[in-house]
């Protein structure tokens, strides 16, 4: 660290807090509130990095993140922006994109081969022969990206967060003109958000000590960010940037912790009612020849690194500038006592007259007209041209810094993305806003005010614009700031230099520095007939790299024109995209939301050594057997009792007058046969006929009944309900019980007899048949939805209990099957003996081409009911007789030596006729059989069929017959019984 | 201070005729009548016109785009090609596509930047690998290279993937497609453009089609912003637009047009050599070849014509990485963007041609897949146009199929974008 | 994107709040007397135009009801076509 200028309130800096960092391995040190290229810079590094293409040294240009140039490896994470890094104790940085060190880097003769890369080289090159093409390929892609990531290294995101905010008024931009705005708009009792990108308030104030109205501008500005800091409506976020604005006005941002804040991170999304952009200016960097070599630096970098860190930026320095700020900021370091050689400005006229007098009185050589040509030294700054813009003179310079610009940029990011459109104002040499989105203001620097009492004026404007949206009555004071307005200064001249004088065939002229792109790139762009800024971004590599559009953004529009030789003011700037500013993954997700719903009885399952996977919103036990097999699982429900947690299965109660047209639309089958005390079993289609839903329906009395869907589907039952009766006006109400109840499967021989014990209500056959329904008390007293149906092939009983008794119900069931050593079973175990039963599942065995019809249910559907317009079934109609379609056939497999799985296909010659959807090895019927959907030619019975399994290099083939897919039971007596 | 003059300011014009570098496709006066006119300027208009005046002496030929070549989905989608598709009818046109980018390289003298990486998808249930293995077996079975991976390969593979079970999803399995890869999108569009005008098709920016000329049965012409041009057979080949344009004749199509996102993350060197997607986080990312990460997948279900990307969708991507690929937790979002993608109701296209009025072609409802078959099938739609009969490849995607209630498979589940339909 | 959409129960809320249920039709063709054709058109065939139009929306992570509004897939703001609203003021 060396020494820094003497204290002053400007400063942001904590003398007292000394913070040590490693460069490349090398101890330094900085100062509390340094940032990371703020340190280093004070250390001595003047070369932060190499570029991609060229790898020319780059150094310390901006101080917010304008550009790739100070992208480091901060603690192991790379590309980390070393301008917007605060510096913390023990951090170690290191430099990237370089072979060695940046300063030595290995690569840097590739500078000397920029003929040989024009724009779209690439797409010109390599080739041919196309052989060789992978070996440049690999070049290519080991010169290209910028960080090195690791990929082994665990990111701490334990300290990411997030917050949903809702404001009446967002103010973009902590400047002047955003807190008068903030303040404007709180003082009609609404809730602001004012977004900061920088630590403190204050904008391009915040480092000026001239006076306006009696008062240093950073005081004036640290007295407004106290008002602002004080107002309970206003929610302050520092250290915010805005990431983009979405549609209606909803703002993202992400805040960065301050020492001692519970987040490293978090992520804002704000939805405003109404919003003020007061985003202001960056400095547009002046196109000269080697205007990026590290010692040419932005006006407000040079004087924020004396203003507000008290670090001598250069020894020797010559100012480049298009604008008043330029001319303060060379005066103020003056004053400050460094030696400034010459203030060459661009503009010949309109200069503040006053800063001309002081800069005479100071000694400073003033060259107006005039602007840098060509900045010489290899790695670093060591002397300048300057130019009268015509060409007619130059001079030189021996210096160790130029401060370079060629005016201001409007931040155009934040309105661009929310919408509104642009134009350059030939006055202003600004693009300015002229189509604004719906109850959008924007206000300050941006609009071409540099007045300060204008700029805070407009802000107030804004500010009330902003109420007036959010339906607040401030006519009085939107006149009286409108007033106000009027008689302070309007819209500034700004600087319209396209680029610097001498810029020749503009090989080293840089506009874009991430990608490397040259004023001759761009040339060369527009005569291979990329002549918008758009088409010459993509085709060039214009404002592509991690400084987005920052730094070439209007410089290329203006470029561009100058080419085509068109008019200035129609030229137009390249989209602009979200997220505004880089925005780390970690902190956009916040806090991990895996969010799942568990079954009431999912403790339990864990317990008795459940293997679980997602199914759907759900997490359900898919095994009971550790090794996946599932055997003992099947066993124990053909020859024993087992029961399954079958919670996820959609539950619902539809009752009133008109609930029965209600099934009657949306099932396929007959709804006026479900009778009371009877499950009937019907399927739902969507519109082009294909099963979508299965389950039963229950009548409990009349216009009251009770229906099960799928697990999947639940979620959605209501919606379809009502969609598909939308225009009927139907008296029904549906009732979506599924997560208020819990449901267990009693399944095998054994099963009435367990559950017996546990009941007194006569279960016997003749009581309670086979699709019967019966509520029934269990236990001590808890009431069941009990359906006798038989999914898995077996005598069995679904309980449907209160999610609050599953539990006790479970246990219940548990112990008095203990003498009949009943066992859990999973999913799979479940999906097996279904199939078996040739009982299908939708989704599995259905798919987009095949309907209801196909897969052998077309028994449910009323085909001769027209009037109740049933969703799907003109599908089904026009299918009924279709040739050519695909049907669901079961199949038998008797050869040995390969074992069909899931997925394989059916083939005939060269032809793929179908595929296996499910098949399984069963030791019920002792060989592999499955269901599979294959063209209705191969789907007769007895057909031998030739299946194919290609997963790898090995293609294997076996025969399997077609038989009906009910393999297991196929009369259904063991249900029954 | 040393003074001296220098006159070395040079005049653009003559910066230009410096860098010796021609326009890669020229400018054409607009004429009045063209024998086939092509309405947009994407890669699938571009390669129609390319084949059309090159394999089928057809040079009386015109593109019409709205704006510029590659404004639309070309220039927005992520690049990605493969032909491991679901069933075998677009195997064999993805396949050929496939095979075809080599030879295109050659023919055009343009580098397309073919990035071979092959493509894993990865599988996060039982029932994902069961649905690989039929894409695989069917890969395989039409001689297109495709493997199954556990996840114990998957990783070898791509060493940055998580295969424990702290993810969500955790991952089950993959399936590995080696001759997939990916393309420079801008490329495709840039070099089919230089083609096409180099055998003799017009190309015109700035073009909008406002009005479709029809007498009787025949199609004639159409009206633009530039006047009206005429012809004898007419194709549109829109993209996100396509079913907007076939409303002029008052043509309704199967089309739902989507806004579909995609983004990139800052470069960094490469570590992720392959193409990686995943279907239950309904993402995809890979590494192109200047070090970003390209990733996107996912679609709003409302109807849009807007190209204006979200701030959810943003942060599901980032939720869905830092999933399955934990080291990209520190690495920074860059750019986010949205494209149109005209979906079909069966995830496949629609190509046909004497749709409702002689002369009318179709090439539409390529949804988000349209990159892949870009050249492949303005090969055989200018076959189509040329010989008035569709190629055999092309008869399965024809219009016909809604109205038999056909669909192609292309997806396992009914139509995943809307159970209204 | 990221937009809104007006639920008449619940306000404007966030439009991922919502499920969309296309562009509304009236009510759909009595299955009685209807082709085949032109029941699959029906079930299939769509126009999307760039202006505003009427659109089925399902609050789904909220109040549970369907209801209609309007917007424009253009820019996705919930705005009635030009002439509508020149007739309301």
């Amino acid at each position: 660290m060396r020494a820094r200028l003497p204290e002053f309130p400007t400063q942001h800096i904590d003398r007292g807090q000394e913070i040590s960092f490693s460069y490349l391995g090398k101890r330094m040190s900085g100062l509390g509130g340094d940032s990371v290229a703020v340190a280093m810079y004070d250390n001595g590094v003047r070369i932060f990095s190499r570029s991609l293409k060229y790898h020319r040294p780059r150094g310390l240009y901006s101080l917010d993140g304008e550009s790739a140039n100070t992208l480091m490896n901060i603690d192991g994470i790379p590309n980390e922006n070393a301008e917007k890094r605060r510096l913390r104790d023990g951090m170690e940085v290191s430099a990237q994109n370089v072979r060695g060190r940046p300063d030595t880097d290995f690569y840097s003769f590739i500078n000397w081969f920029d003929r040989f890369m024009p724009a779209g080289f690439y797409y010109r090159m390599f080739h041919r022969p196309y052989k060789l093409w992978p070996f440049f390929l690999n070049r290519i892609r080991k010169m290209a990206g910028v960080g090195t990531l690791d990929i082994h290294r665990e990111f701490d995101d334990s300290r990411r967060f997030e917050i949903f905010l809702n404001a009446d008024v967002a103010v973009i931009g902590g400047g002047t003109a955003g807190m008068n705005a903030a303040l404007a708009a709180a003082g009609q009792g609404l809730r602001v958000c004012l977004f900061e990108h920088r630590a403190w308030l204050g904008g391009h104030m915040d480092w000026r000590v001239v006076e306006f109205e009696d008062e240093p501008l950073f005081e004036r500005a640290r007295g407004l960010a106290k008002q602002v800091e004080a107002n309970t409506q206003i929610r302050l976020f520092t250290q915010a940037p805005v990431t983009g604005i979405w549609g209606n006005k909803l703002i993202t941002a992400y805040q960065t912790g301050k020492d001692g804040e519970y987040f490293d991170e978090r992520y804002i999304e704000c939805r405003a009612k109404s919003v003020v952009v007061a985003s202001g200016c960056i400095e547009r960097p002046l196109v000269c020849n080697n205007n990026e070599r590290p010692g040419v630096m932005q006006v407000n970098t040079a004087w924020r690194l004396a203003r507000t860190y008290a670090i001598t930026p250069g020894k020797r320095i010559v100012f480049s500038i298009g604008d008043d700020l330029g001319l303060e900021a060379a005066l103020d370091l003056a004053e400050l006592g460094l030696k400034v050689l010459a203030v060459a400005d661009a503009r010949s006229d309109k200069q503040n007259a006053d800063l001309l007098t002081r800069l005479q009185s100071a000694g400073i050589e003033y060259l107006p007209g005039w602007a840098a040509s060509n900045v010489k030294g290899g790695k670093h700054v060591r002397g300048v041209e300057l130019s009268e813009l015509n060409g007619s003179q130059t001079c030189s310079f021996k210096c160790d810094l130029l401060v370079a610009s060629a005016g201001q940029q409007a931040v155009i990011g934040p309105l661009s993305t929310a919408g509104a459109k642009f134009r350059y104002c030939t006055e202003t040499g600004l693009f300015q806003p002229t189509e604004m989105p719906p109850k959008m203001f924007s206000a300050g620097r941006m609009t071409g005010l540099t007045h300060p009492g204008s700029i805070d004026t407009s802000g107030t404007i804004a500010g009330l614009e902003a109420a007036a949206a959010c339906d607040r009555d401030v006519s009085t004071n939107l006149d009286a700031a409108r007033r106000a307005a009027a008689k302070l200064p309007g819209e500034t001249k700004g600087c319209d230099l396209v680029y610097g004088p001498g810029i020749g065939a503009g090989r080293k002229a840089f506009i874009c520095f991430d990608g490397d792109g040259t004023f001759k790139n761009a040339v060369q762009s527009a005569s291979q007939g990329f002549d918008a800024p758009e088409l010459a971004k993509r085709f060039g590599g214009f404002g592509l790299g991690p400084g987005q559009y920052q730094v070439p953004g209007q410089n290329l529009a203006m470029a561009m024109s100058n080419i085509n030789g068109t008019p200035i003011e129609n030229s137009q700037f390249t989209t602009v995209r979200p997220p505004l500013v880089p925005l780390t993954l970690a902190t956009c997700v916040g806090p991990r939301h895996n969010i799942y719903k568990q079954t009431p009885l999912h403790r339990d399952q864990k317990a008795r050594g459940g293997i679980f996977r997602n199914a759907g919103v759900w997490r359900r036990a898919r095994y009971f057997s550790p090794d996946l097999d599932c055997r003992p699982e099947i066993r124990n429900v053909r020859e024993n009792v087992g029961l399954l947690d079958g919670s996820s299965l959609g539950n619902f109660r539809i009752y009133g007058p008109d609930a029965l047209r209600a099934l009657q639309r949306v099932y396929v089958s007959n709804m006026e046969k479900s009778r009371e005390g009877r499950c009937k079993y019907s399927a739902m289609c969507n519109e082009t006929g294909n099963i979508v839903d299965d389950g039963v329906v229950t009548k409990v009395a009349d216009d009251n009944y009770y229906f099960t869907t799928t697990s999947n589907r639940a979620g959605i039952t209501i919606e379809w309900f009502r969609y598909h009766t939308r225009f009927d006006d139907w008296d029904f109400k549906l009732v979506n019980l599924t997560d208020s109840m819990g449901s267990i499967n009693v399944a095998g021989p054994n099963a009435r007899n367990l559950l017996q014990k546990v009941t007194k209500e006569d279960l016997s056959n003749e009581a309670f048949p086979y699709m019967a329904y019966k509520e029934l008390i269990v236990g001590d007293g808890v009431s069941a939805r009990c359906l006798r149906l038989g999914f898995v092939g077996e005598l069995s009983f679904e309980l449907h209990v209160a999610a609050s008794h599953s539990q006790y119900v479970w246990d219940l069931l548990w112990e008095a099957g203990q003498e009949f050593k009943v066992h859990p079973f999973g999913m799979e175990a479940q999906n097996c003996l279904r199939a078996e039963k040739g009982h299908v599942i939708v989704g599995t065995e259905s798919e987009q081409r095949v309907t209801l019809l196909d897969i052998g249910l077309g028994f449910l559907w009323d085909s001769n009911d027209t009037s109740s317009n049933k969703v799907g079934a003109p599908a089904l109609r026009a299918c009924e007789n279709q040739q050519g379609r695909m049907k669901l056939v079961g199949f038998r497999v008797s050869e040995s030596g390969v074992t069909p799985l899931d997925g394989d296909i059916v083939v005939d010659g060269n032809d793929i006729v179908g595929y296996v959807c499910t098949t399984r090895i069963s030791e019920s019927l002792d060989c592999s059989y499955g269901m599979a959907l294959v063209k209705d030619g191969y789907a007769t019975r007895g057909e031998k069929i030739r299946m194919c399994q290609a997963l790898g290099k090995r293609h294997d083939e076996y025969t399997a017959t077609v038989v009906p897919p009910q393999f297991y039971d196929p009369d259904g007596q063991r249900l029954r019984t | 201070m040393s003074l001296k003059l220098r006159n070395n300011q040079v005049k653009s014009s003559e910066t230009r005729a410096i860098c010796g570098l021609e326009r890669l496709w020229g400018t054409s006066p607009l004429k009045s009548h063209y024998d086939v006119v092509l309405i947009g300027g994407g890669i699938h208009g571009l390669a129609t016109a390319y084949y059309l005046a090159k394999e089928h002496g057809i040079k009386d030929v015109a593109v019409l785009e709205r704006r510029y070549i590659g404004y639309g989905g070309s220039g927005r989608n992520t690049a990605i090609v493969r032909a491991n598709q679901r069933t075998q009818e677009n195997v064999k046109l993805y396949d050929e596509g496939l095979k075809l980018w080599p030879k295109l390289i050659d023919e055009l003298d343009f580098n397309l930047m073919f990035f071979n990486c092959g493509n894993l998808n990865l599988a996060h249930s039982e029932a994902a690998v069961s649905a690989f293995r039929l894409a695989v077996s069917t890969a395989n079975f039409c001689n297109v290279q495709s493997e199954l991976l556990d996840p114990q390969q998957c990783k070898e593979l791509v060493p940055a993937l998580d295969i424990s079970d702290r993810p969500y999803h955790p991952i089950h399995g993959g399936m590995y497609h080696g001759p997939g890869g990916i393309v420079r999108h801008d490329a495709v569009v840039w070099g089919l453009a230089k083609g096409a005008f180099k055998h003799g098709a017009h190309i015109h920016q700035g073009v909008e089609v406002l009005g479709i000329d029809t007498d009787g049965q025949k199609i004639t012409g159409v009206q633009t912003n530039r006047g009206s041009i005429s012809c004898n057979r007419l194709a549109v080949m829109a993209g996100g637009y396509s079913a907007s344009v076939c409303e002029m004749v008052g043509m309704e199509l199967p089309v739902h047009p989507l806004t579909i996102q995609a983004m990139v993350t800052q470069p960094l060197k490469p570590f992720l050599h392959h193409v990686v997607s995943s279907g239950a986080y309904h993402c995809y990312a890979n590494q192109t070849l200047k070090g970003e990460v390209a990733t996107g997948a996912h679609m709003d279900p409302q109807v849009n014509y807007s190209t204006t990307p979200t701030a959810w969708y943003m942060k599901h991507q980032a939720e869905a990485l830092c999933e399955f690929l934990p080291c990209l937790k520190g690495v920074k979002f860059m750019r986010i963007w949205a494209g149109l993608a005209d979906m079909t109701p069966d995830m496949a296209p629609i190509m046909d041609g004497n749709v409702m009025y002689d002369g009318l072609f179709i090439d539409v409802g390529w949804g988000y897949f349209g990159f892949k078959s870009g050249p492949i099938t303005g090969k055989y739609m200018a076959e189509f146009i040329a010989d008035d009969e569709a190629p055999d490849i092309l008869k399965p995607f024809a219009l016909n199929r809604f109205l038999e209630n056909r669909y192609m498979g292309e997806t396992a589940g009914a139509t995943n974008y809307g159970h209204w339909n | 994107m990221s937009f809104t959409i007006t639920c008449p129960i619940c306000g404007e809320r966030d439009v991922y709040e919502f499920h969309f249920g296309g562009r509304d039709r009236g009510p759909p063709p009595s299955h009685d007397n209807l082709t085949i054709e032109e029941y699959l058109r029906y079930a299939q065939f769509r126009t999307t135009r760039t202006e505003a139009q009427l659109e089925w929306w399902f609050h789904s992570n909220g109040c549970g009801s369907w209801f209609t509004t309007w917007r424009n897939p253009a820019n996705n703001r919930e705005e009635k076509p030009q002439e509508m609203s020149n007739d309301q003021q």
